[in-house]
């Protein structure tokens, strides 16, 4: 729907810039609030994170727009990482959000796979590519997290699966 | 509506095998470890047994061996998810503080 109306001429759509630059902004604080509730979560598994911010990248996918969602992934890891992170950090969000965002815009061409499904996998995809990034910085020391990985993946992918595909289901306005 | 399509468990299924091949992954690696080594920046700066009871300063992380179990006292960094990590034991356990580059190894 979007898609002819971006294409025509080569005037920026107004309303997608303000619509990504919202939603940009929304992943940061998410992040912000996501990262001192992973506090009490280091407990179970350190460094875990719930990664609500991909919702708002799903949403984005569910709605055909791939452009957007890489768009706001990569200014989101981007700025996040500039904001709270450290130069280690950024490689490894880096190299698992595209992974992610990637292995999502794939899945969203298949009509049998639903936002819940596109999310687990999304999730899976960014934990274990995080992880691949992590053994070139220190080694294969940190293999022994995978499975933990890809539980908890699996786990919050469900989640943030769910909530996307609430938020579709309660949005008619989303697609400008 | 139905909630979760035919595709969905294809994922999921798929998922749950990547676990069960990942568990058996790391069960082929869990004997009990012999050797325990350090390393600061990618370089060995401790490679002992584990039953002698030692504890090492890499300057920015203090690593406890004691009974055949190693865990990290104390570090500088922020976050200290390398000393919440615990005791590890079993060969190919590790114990990770990314901001100091210290990682510990059992071999």
């Amino acid at each position: 729907m979007f898609a002819k109306q971006g294409n025509s001429g080569n005037k920026v759509n107004i309303k997608r810039l303000t619509l990504y630059a919202l939603l940009t902004a929304v992943c940061l604080i998410i992040g912000y609030l996501e990262s001192l509730l992973s506090i009490t979560l280091i407990a179970v598994a350190p460094g875990v994170k719930l990664g609500l911010s991909n919702a708002v990248v799903l949403t984005l996918i569910c709605t055909n727009d791939t452009k957007g969602a890489y768009l706001v992934n990569v200014i989101r890891i981007c700025l996040s990482a500039l904001l709270f992170g450290s130069p280690i950090s950024f490689v490894l969000s880096l190299s698992g959000g595209i992974t992610a965002t990637f292995i999502a815009h794939i899945l969203s061409r298949s009509k049998s796979v639903s936002a819940i499904g596109i999310s687990i996998a999304s999730a899976v995809t960014h934990n274990v590519f995080q992880l691949v990034a992590a053994v070139f910085i220190v080694g294969f020391g940190v293999l022994y997290y995978l499975p933990v990985l890809i539980l908890l993946g699996a786990v919050c992918g469900a989640f943030c699966g769910i909530l996307a595909q609430l938020v579709l289901k309660h949005s008619k306005n989303f697609k400008v | 509506m139905k909630v979760l399509k035919k595709g969905d468990f294809l994922v999921i299924v798929t998922v749950a095998v990547a676990f069960v091949l990942s568990i058996a992954l790391l069960f082929s690696f869990s004997k009990q470890g012999s050797r325990v080594v350090i390393k600061q920046n990618n370089k060995i700066v401790y490679n002992q047994s584990i039953n002698k009871n030692n504890e090492f300063d890499t300057g920015t992380n203090v690593i406890v061996i004691k009974n055949g179990v190693v865990f990290m006292k104390n570090a500088t960094c922020k976050n200290q998810i390398c000393v919440k990590t615990g005791e590890i034991s079993k060969k190919g356990e590790s114990i990770v503080c990314l901001p100091n580059k210290v990682i510990v190894e059992i071999k």
